[in-house]
């Protein structure tokens, strides 16, 4: 009744401004957490794009409103909760995605994603990332965030150390490394998903990827083999002294990781976007940064190519409809062009788009293991239900100062999952 | 007869007059404060995913969830202990910084403001300062821990004294609001009963033991009702600080509402949880006022 | 007699000791968070926060002065500050005032509910005071910002001031009622001015907070223009990392008037405030 009326309204309003040949724009607003550089720059040219080019014909202006990234789900969850759902905002797929599309705040654009030929110009994967029940709801934009090992070319070189290939070469690496004086793996854990990232990449070499979706399926469950072998692995190698001290406390985002690398760690376990910020921050460590793919496990059965992380990092999705969506649609196209591609990619990042190639040293390696890749296992804490991640997040925290046994982790995960799927059924 | 007509129509004026006076505060209350609550009491029988226009009623569903749910249990008991270390701790410093500059009159103004300046630092700042300061390397108390031959202290990173360090700078913070606090009840205290205790020979540790402090009681009972109820709905720094962790041991009723509600996308639940910190922390505050004997009731 | 002396004499130097340690405590961080401005965004990364800076680079305190959206911003939260400390103070009084000094009906159970209200956490109110904020026509303005800070500090400001005037001897009001005052004029001619204590006190920690306050200034506004200082950091942060050298400078610049209005508002809570009030 109220939607009705309010449509008879616009309907009214629309008439009225057609009678005065004053057609002044609506306004798209535009939710997204660009606030700072190099971020402000890369989000705004798609939209002074859009407005300068297009607006005129469509009818419709976007309105771009960044929120710091903290806070930004937050106030989302609050203007949604108040009906006031901008009509297009960023988020980062998974299991929020779902409890969008569930509520109504994203459209389906698989129609839309044909006719603007957006299906030609992105990865696979990242399309895969936006599809649920075959169908689009969010265009995947600015970078291929993988996890991988990050180290220092010339001090490895120095000491003679190879890359490693194998878990047992991992190890006996990092055994010679402890004798050396260095820490193997600069990890600061405050935050919990950086130290997820061995637990996921564990899981994925000894079970494959099924592990975690049999799981959320609800025909497998967490507490098997490969999350047992996960947990004893972390152990294993936090008693030898791999990991920092405090490494709990030690935040990722004052950068505590990225100063143990700088100062001589051996590697550091992280997303891709580091490329970024040690491009930024530390031009004379960036020119010997190498990576390299998390090593195979032996004589596994799993498919040891899999890669842990998410195509496309920020995903827009859309709560309008007829040709305000088209619009949207229509603007967030700009962050497929190839202009846009490489302001996208001098800032070092790689958009998820196939024509995508990086000049950038540090991304040939990982241009060659997302080539080498089977599939893309997306982060745990993305792709669980928000409540189950959070679960899953601080329960592998614990393994980092040994406080749990693997099995009671393992445990506290699928209960987790067990109580979401009883009150979801 | 006359008379006590003449009575009650002073009473009645006199409450007229008392409610004019509230009127600003009881909109405000009513508009901002009430009817939120009201709302949080009515999503707390619902099952809602906190953005969506659909709320199902789920009877009382989260409600019996929350009795039964050991971390927020364990959440209220870290606020207790925020509660009581907050008491031990911030009280009897605010009542000596107090005590001090009062003796000391205007010359210790040059540590007034120093001493002030805790409270008026952001908890962002706070949170990252003291990351360092309790950081394993290069840290002040793993420094110190080291200079007495001692290893590495990770106070942030243990489950058992996260919570601990977190409370250390919870009151580092909020001492210097007592501080202020205190001084203003002081300089309620005439200068004229110092002056008739000098004459009489007293001295100023006399003073203060004898006479100040005694008049500085009620002051405290209320510091100690706004120490209690700050306490138990404290946020800021844990968020900022641990958000929680290691695993869930600095975890708040406050952070856990705000993650169910914000975070985990079940607001039902993060409204039950909210509703239930009211009821416990209005409870616990009545209580201490009736035990203290302060307040509302004659 | 003398040796009394000699011993308080002892006792205040070990009590200037202990002020002076704690003059430390309480000092070191705030320095540390100055000195942090003055550091290149890899110098903190790479030596932390508790290092001293290797050469005083202004570059960041300059880039954040010249800058006129920070000026902006402080314009915005000076706005806010002044409008909503003037109603907090004076309604939160008017409030005290019957609180503390009449009997009527109701009065107990009034006291209880600002209690109770002391006790809402200030998240549930989001959504509500959102949903205001939009039908209001206030989104996104800064005036949506002055009855919430207003609303949010009221319970507590009112059971400060009516522990205040709770204090303020019977007699005085007393005498005035003699002389011929009503109940109203008495608030004006004799209580307010009693309880500049109290009202300086509450200036002092609502000024802080109002200051700092982020939650509505980030739920409650969205354009630019209208951001409060606390917003200032979001230019600093990113997704994966921030500039903490940026924001430790932009902190220092934003504390600066909270320092000035309290080294002005701290000289009312001086001894015998009161005692010159009454006689004056």
């Amino acid at each position: 009744m109220k939607k009705r009326l309010s449509m008879l309204i616009a309907a009214a309003a629309m008439t009225g401004l057609m009678a005065t040949q004053a057609m002044a724009a609506e306004e798209i607003s535009f939710w997204d957490i660009a606030t700072d550089e190099p971020d402000k720059t890369i989000w705004s040219w798609g939209v002074d794009q859009y407005n300068e080019n297009d607006s005129e014909e469509t009818g419709y202006t976007v309105n771009q409103v960044p929120t710091v990234n903290d806070q930004y789900k937050q106030k989302l969850a609050v203007a949604m909760a108040s009906g006031e759902c901008p009509d297009m905002y960023i988020h980062w797929t998974g299991g929020p995605m779902v409890e969008y599309i569930k509520s109504g705040y994203a459209k389906d654009i698989t129609e839309l994603f044909q006719k603007y030929g957006l299906d030609e110009l992105y990865t696979d994967a990242s399309i895969a990332q936006c599809t649920v029940d075959d169908k689009i709801y969010a265009i995947p934009v600015k970078n291929d965030s993988v996890a991988m090992f990050f180290y220092d070319k010339a001090m490895w070189e120095e000491k003679g150390y190879e890359v490693p290939t194998t878990i047992s070469e991992l190890e006996a690496l990092c055994d010679k490394m402890v004798e050396d004086g260095i820490t193997p793996f600069a990890l600061a854990n405050s935050a919990q998903w950086t130290g997820s990232m061995y637990y996921m990449y564990l899981v994925a070499r000894y079970g494959g990827p099924e592990i975690i979706s049999d799981a959320y399926d609800g025909t497998g469950s967490l507490v098997c083999d490969a999350t047992i072998f996960a947990g004893e692995k972390i152990e294993e190698w936090v008693e030898k002294g791999y990991f920092p001290d405090g490494v709990n406390s030690l935040s990722p985002d004052n950068g505590d990781d990225r100063a143990l690398l700088y100062t001589g760690a051996g590697m550091m376990l992280h997303g891709s976007w580091q490329v970024a910020s040690i491009k930024s921050e530390n031009p004379d460590f960036y020119e010997n940064l190498g990576c390299f793919a998390f090593p195979t496990l032996e004589d596994s059965e799993a498919d040891q190519s899999v890669v842990v992380g998410t195509m496309g990092d920020n995903f827009i999705s859309f709560n309008c409809e007829d040709d305000k969506l088209e619009a949207a649609v229509k603007m967030a196209s700009y962050y497929s062009t190839d202009e846009w591609m490489q302001l996208d990619i001098e800032s070092g990042n790689l958009p998820p788009l196939k024509a995508a190639t990086s000049e950038e040293p540090a991304w040939q390696d990982i241009l060659a293991v997302l080539n080498d890749a089977s599939a893309i296992q997306l982060w745990w804490d993305q792709y669980l239900p928000s409540a189950v991640a959070d679960v899953h997040k601080s329960a592998t925290q614990l393994l980092f100062d040994c406080s749990e046994t693997p099995e009671k982790v393992a445990q506290m995960q699928q209960d987790a999952l067990d109580e979401y799927f009883a009150e979801n059924s | 007869m006359n008379k006590e007509s003449l009575a009650s129509r002073r009473q009645r004026s006199t409450t007229i007059c008392a409610y004019v006076f509230l009127i600003p505060v009881i909109v405000l209350m009513a508009v901002f404060l009430f009817y939120p609550i009201v709302q949080t009491f009515i999503n707390s029988f619902t099952s809602w995913n906190g953005i969506s226009a659909n709320k199902s009623f789920n009877g009382i569903y989260n409600w019996n969830k929350l009795l039964h749910d050991a971390d927020f249990w364990k959440a209220f008991f870290n606020n207790i202990k925020i509660m009581i270390l907050s008491l031990v701790i911030q009280m009897p410093i605010g009542i000596l910084l107090a005590t001090f500059l009062d003796t000391g009159g205007r010359k210790y103004n040059f540590f007034k403001v120093i001493w002030f300046l805790p409270l008026l630092m952001s908890s962002v700042a706070v949170g990252y300062l003291f990351h360092y300061v309790l950081a394993t390397n290069g840290g002040i108390i793993s420094g110190i821990s080291q200079l007495f031959g001692g290893g590495v202290v990770d106070l942030l990173g243990s489950q058992t004294y996260a919570l601990y360090a977190v409370i250390g700078v919870i009151c580092w913070q909020f001492i210097p609001f007592y501080m202020v606090y205190y001084m203003a009840g002081y300089s309620s205290i005439s200068e004229d009963l110092y002056e008739a205790a000098a004459i009489d020979g007293a001295t100023r540790t006399q003073y203060i033991k004898k006479i100040a402090l005694p008049m500085l009681v009620p002051t405290i009972k209320s510091a100690v009702v706004m120490s209690v109820v700050g306490s138990l709905k404290y946020f800021d720094l844990v968020y900022v600080m641990t958000n929680g962790g290691p695993g869930t041991s600095t975890e708040l009723m406050a952070t856990y509402m705000y993650k169910n509600s914000f975070v985990t996308y079940n607001m039902g639940y993060g409204s039950a949880i909210a509703a239930g910190m009211f009821i416990l922390i209005t409870a616990i505050a009545t209580i201490i006022m009736k035990v203290m004997n302060t307040g509302g009731d004659d | 007699m003398v040796s009394g002396k000699k011993k308080s004499h002892i006792g205040w130097i070990i009590a200037v000791i202990l002020a002076i340690f704690w003059l430390l405590v309480a000092f070191v961080p705030f320095m540390f968070m100055v000195l942090t401005g003055f550091k290149e965004k890899l110098e903190v990364i790479l030596g932390g926060a508790l290092a001293f800076p290797k050469s005083l680079y202004l570059d960041n305190y300059i880039s954040i002065i010249t800058d006129l959206a920070f000026w902006n911003y402080f314009k915005n939260s000076v706005i806010v500050l002044i409008l909503a400390l003037f109603f907090l103070l004076l309604f939160s009084a008017f409030a005290a005032y019957p609180l503390s000094r009449f009997k009527f009906k109701g009065r107990g159970f009034m006291y209880f509910l600002i209690v109770a209200c002391m006790s809402i956490p200030i998240h549930v109110t989001m959504i509500p005071v959102f949903q205001m904020a939009i039908s209001t026509h206030m989104y996104d303005t800064i005036w949506i910002l002055i009855p919430t800070a207003v609303a949010f500090a009221m319970p507590i400001s009112v059971f400060i001031m009516t522990g205040f005037m709770q204090g303020i001897p019977k007699e005085l009001e007393e005498s005035a009622d003699i002389d011929g005052c009503g109940r109203y004029l008495r608030f004006f001619r004799i209580i307010l001015p009693l309880s500049t204590p109290g009202l300086s006190t509450l200036a002092i920690y609502n000024g802080v907070n109002i200051w700092n306050e982020f939650i509505f200034a980030f739920t409650l506004t969205q354009s630019e223009k209208n951001r409060t200082l606390p917003l200032a950091l979001w230019n600093y942060q990113g997704q994966y990392s921030s500039n903490t050298a940026m924001i430790m400078a932009c902190l220092t610049l934003s504390v600066l008037p909270m320092i000035i209005m309290f080294c002005i508002l701290q000289d009312k809570l001086v001894k015998g405030m009161m005692a010159g009030a009454v006689k004056g």
